[in-house]
């Protein structure tokens, strides 16, 4: 550890260790990453690895579509099998009402030149004979969407980057933040350094890290459990997933079957606690739509935390108030599949002023302001 | 009562076949046999059958019994798990298992196919746990999948003992010797050379003296004996073993036989005591046949033709028909599938009850090796056996079989194509290919494998003699995947060792592993230490080490200990982890239940 550096990143998840590697891919290595526990620890490792890019809010879209076109170069570029595949995304309406706004949702991401088909439950029987679509209503399916193994991508980044120049350091905890006049004097258990730049990429933490310098940022972590089969030889390719069934599931490359749901009931705080409930609802409702299922073992189930914005989206960009000081928080359950695009745009932001591949700028805090248009593809 | 035209006691080759004979006749008939699945000993048999194309040569055991069962006709009535207890005066009495009852069968004809039962012999502690008659390791590990051992010593080379070994070998366990009493191999020599290959020593002139354990078998004692059969104090040698298979010949079981009142003769070329029986397997009461093991000790393609030989003559009383040209023809079968040196006993023994003929057939076996520039078949086929499908699979005509079955094959080398199938083909796995100077100082050779996991192209292997000593390194070139499970491993060996290589070993990886669910080994964690994963939960998410079954039961501390030493860290001061629910795996179907049981 140096005493100074030039952008200092709090989190060491895959949004940190993105924005870390794409700093140094563009030129400025004199960057350091505080990880209060182990890569990974957060969200990230606890995630379940989907890559979607079927949103209702067309500003999720284009973020999803260039974190794909940068996790399909992420394996070589990295020289890290991160087990990405794209399995598609087979999103399953239960729902009149939510059917209506899918065919809308399929309109403007085709208008954004995302391929999504529209599958009736017949369909879906025919191309995925080992689901259930008892009282399915329809639902809409993209090939490019997949998954990949977060724990790996996230080493991925943060091997890439530690090659690059950048210091990542674990189990550096950083407790206190000074605004100085230029920059920052941040406090660890490991000493005090300076940076000219801070970014919040602290995931669960993002209100605690914000509240260091000031900044009262309006997110809220929730928790939410999931678990892993053993496993069993692979046969099923797409990431499955619906909202009003309230559920998503996924084989992962070793065959193991990955799953969960949210729970409205839920109060936010951190919380790393798992309920016998959990495990006995999704028993019974994953082996309905998928009976395969109910001859599996569960091996492990544990939780993770969403940090909620107020409309489900992430909350990017560069403090209107405090100079330096950026953020990428608030993913709402999704940082994983949109960090890469999210990395690549706030290194841009810092050393351009501006991005070039996608424009984050309706993302930032200001956007509150002007009224809440929440994101409804959530599980 | 249960009333039937043709009682068939015993459903194996014999009984099954001489049933398929009666249902083409449309006669009414009923199988008894004890076994959970009907088949005899053919459910047991793994390896591919000698003989001819009619009699299922090249088909393994237990498919011959899907098939043979298969071809039952509506006619023929099953009861399995039945035991036939009794051949009384007035009827004939079987107990049901499952149900556990006692059936009273009235039929007008009865062939006995009951078969023969295990010859046992006496040497010292022989009533420890873990000695075997070689029937019971084949019904342990070929029909219920439970290997009863490691570790082998098997007593007797005569086909079943070098079966049975041989099918060890593949199931996974080792064989530390098979002891062999005479001076010579009493099976087929292409079965000894399939273990001699795979590095078993076959110890000719000894015998078994005792088995050493207390509770149970933990090794045995073999020892030399001389031209009399007598052991020789001071030869003993000791090997560590848990499983001492016997595997010393078998016994007619003739018992409901003489029940019925049927002759018994003592004829020891037949196994022993035998039935009378004249060449149709009619018995010295009319209505009484025999076929099978039971009526001598022979193998099963003679059983399945006894057994259809039985089923025609009691076809031909019960409806009258003249079945005289199918008979003939069975009859012609036999002589023909008896014709060789192996069967010389059989004939002797059977010339006390009519007499025998034999065929001619050829003893000149194949001795030109062929064009070196040729990838070609090297036949090593040296025994006058019944078999042929090296000439009947091959497509080019290439491979003669002349005259009788039990003629040597030979080939002509211009006519043969390379294609692999009679090495495929061949039941005594004698057929390997080879090519001189396939690349500069490296020689083609092609081995018949039927061992898991198969080579994969590019690797490297260890190359073995007829003796299974290691004789160089070999590269796998390709590996031809054949539906009757004996695949084709093109190897290259180094020049000049064509007529030396007959198998291979794959190496074993020397590695320990520290998590046995996902396979971790000690190198894999001490190389991602090296590249920076130093806390446990990074490793585990990196190596998927404690991601099992087990939850890391016996890998976290293990693996915490390399982490410590490799960091030069005090193990206290490395976290441990996070244990997860469920402590062991849950189905489910289990949640549901206990779900639904709670809600009433």
């Amino acid at each position: 550890m140096k005493n100074e550096y030039r952008v200092a990143i709090i989190g060491g998840g895959i949004v940190g260790c993105s924005v870390a590697y794409h700093l140094a891919k563009f030129g400025e290595s004199d960057v350091v990453v505080f990880e209060k526990d182990y890569l990974s620890s957060g969200s990230t490792g606890r995630c379940a690895g989907g890559i979607r890019q079927q949103w209702s809010s067309p500003h999720n879209v284009i973020l999803a579509m260039r974190s794909v076109s940068l996790f399909e170069k992420l394996s070589r570029e990295t020289d890290i099998d991160i087990e990405y595949k794209q399995g598609g995304y087979l999103v399953l309406s239960y729902d009149d009402q939510e059917a209506v706004q899918f065919e809308k949702n399929v309109q403007m991401q085709r208008e954004l030149g995302l391929d999504v088909q529209i599958f009736t439950p017949r369909q879906i029987k025919e191309r995925f004979p080992y689901v259930n679509v008892h009282e399915v209503r329809l639902a809409t399916f993209c090939q490019t969407d997949g998954h990949a193994n977060p724990h790996l991508a996230n080493f991925a980044y943060a091997r890439a980057a530690r090659k690059l120049g950048v210091d990542i350091l674990t189990h550096t905890e950083v407790v206190a933040v000074e605004v100085l006049h230029s920059g920052f004097k941040l406090f660890t258990n490991k000493g005090a350094v300076r940076s000219q730049i801070l970014i919040n990429a602290a995931g669960p933490y993002s209100r605690e890290v914000a509240k260091m310098v000031g900044m009262d940022l309006p997110t809220e972590s929730y928790r939410h459990q999931i678990m892993v089969t053993e496993a069993v030889k692979n046969f099923f390719d797409p990431m499955a997933i619906s909202f009003s069934g309230n559920f998503y599931m996924r084989q992962t490359k070793h065959g193991h079957f990955i799953m969960g749901q949210g729970d409205i009931d839920e109060k936010p705080g951190l919380n790393n606690n798992v309920t016998y409930k959990f495990e006995k609802e999704m028993a019974r409702k994953m082996s309905k739509i998928f009976p395969f299922l109910s001859k599996l073992r569960i091996v492990r189930h544990w939780s993770g935390h969403y940090n909620m914005s107020p409309d489900a989206q992430p909350i990017i960009g560069e403090s209107p108030k405090i100079e330096g000081f950026y953020y990428a928080v608030g993913f709402s359950g999704h940082g994983f599949m949109l960090a890469p695009a999210v990395g690549e745009a706030i290194a841009q932001l810092i050393l351009l002023g501006k991005t070039i591949e996608v424009d984050i700028s309706e993302l930032n805090i200001n956007r509150f302001e002007k009224g809440i248009v929440r994101e409804k593809n959530v599980v | 009562m249960v009333k039937t035209d043709f009682l068939i006691i015993g459903g194996g080759p014999a009984g099954l076949c001489a049933a398929i004979e009666a249902s083409k006749r449309n006669v009414k008939t009923l199988i008894v046999d004890e076994g959970v699945e009907l088949g005899g000993q053919l459910v047991k048999q793994t390896h591919k059958f000698f003989g001819h194309e009619g009699f299922y040569a090249s088909v393994r055991g237990f498919e011959i019994a899907k098939r043979l069962i298969s071809e039952l006709g509506e006619n023929v009535t099953v009861m399995k798990q039945t035991t036939v207890t009794g051949i009384y005066e007035d009827v004939i009495t079987a107990y049901d298992r499952e149900k556990d009852l006692v059936i009273e069968i009235e039929p007008k004809y009865i062939l006995i196919s009951v078969g023969a039962s295990e010859r046992f012999i006496p040497f010292e502690n022989n009533y420890l746990p873990g000695v075997y008659g070689a029937g019971a390791v084949q019904t342990l590990m070929n029909q219920f999948k439970v290997l009863p051992g490691r570790r082998v010593l098997m007593i007797g080379s005569g086909n079943i003992g070098l079966i049975v070994s041989y099918q060890l070998l593949q199931a996974g366990a080792q064989v530390a010797a098979i002891v062999e009493i005479a001076d010579r191999v009493g099976g087929y020599q292409v079965h000894a050379d399939k273990v001699k290959r795979l590095g078993v020593p076959i110890l000719l002139r000894h015998t078994i003296k005792k088995a050493i354990g207390e509770e149970k078998v933990e090794g045995a004692v073999v020892v030399q004996v001389d031209e009399n059969f007598n052991m020789i104090p001071g030869t003993e040698k000791e090997f560590a073993v848990d499983v001492i298979c016997v595997a010393v010949g078998l016994v007619p079981s003739v018992e409901l036989a003489h029940m019925a009142g049927v002759k018994i003769e003592y004829i020891p070329e037949l196994g022993g005591y035998v039935p009378y029986r004249d060449s149709h397997m009619r018995t010295n009461i009319r209505n009484i046949f025999v076929a099978g093991d039971l009526a001598g000790i022979e193998e099963a393609t003679t059983a399945m033709i006894e057994g259809r030989i039985a089923g025609l003559a009691v076809s031909q009383e019960i409806t009258g028909q003249n079945l005289g040209f199918e008979l003939e023809k069975m009859q012609e079968e036999l002589i023909e599938f008896r014709s060789g040196p192996f069967s010389h006993k059989v004939r002797k023994g059977l010339e006390r009850f009519f007499p025998q003929y034999v065929r001619d057939y050829s003893k000149n076996s194949q001795r030109d090796l062929g064009p070196a520039t040729k990838l070609r078949p090297i036949i090593e086929c040296y025994e006058n056996i019944p078999c042929n499908p090296c000439q009947t699979s091959c497509p080019s005509g290439a491979i003669t079989v002349p005259g009788n079955i039990n003629s040597l094959p030979v080939i002509d080398y211009s006519k043969c194509t390379s294609c692999g199938i009679c090495v495929m083909k061949c039941p005594g796995l004698a057929i390997f290919m080879v090519q001189e100077n396939y690349q500069p100082g490296k020689d083609l050779v092609v081995i018949p494998y039927e061992f898991l996991p198969l080579p994969e192209k590019g690797e490297t292997v260890i190359a073995l003699d007829r003796d299974g000593e290691e004789v160089a390194q070999a590269e796998i070139l390709k590996v031809v995947k054949s539906a009757n499970k004996t695949h084709l491993v093109y190897m290259l060996v180094p020049a000049g060792l064509t007529q030396t290589v007959r198998g291979f070993r794959i190496p074993q990886k020397a590695h320990s592993l520290v998590c046995r669910c996902e396979e971790v080994s000690v190198e894999e964690i001490e190389k991602a230490i090296d590249e920076g994963y130093t806390d446990y939960e990074e490793l585990r998410r990196y190596l998927r080490i404690g991601m099992g079954p087990c939850g890391g039961r016996t890998c976290r501390v293990i693996t915490l200990g390399i982490l410590a030493r490799k960091t030069r860290k005090n193990i206290k001061e490395i976290g441990f982890g996070t244990f997860r629910p469920p402590s062991m795996p849950i189905k489910f179907d289990s949640i549901i239940k206990g779900e639904i049981k709670d809600e009433k």
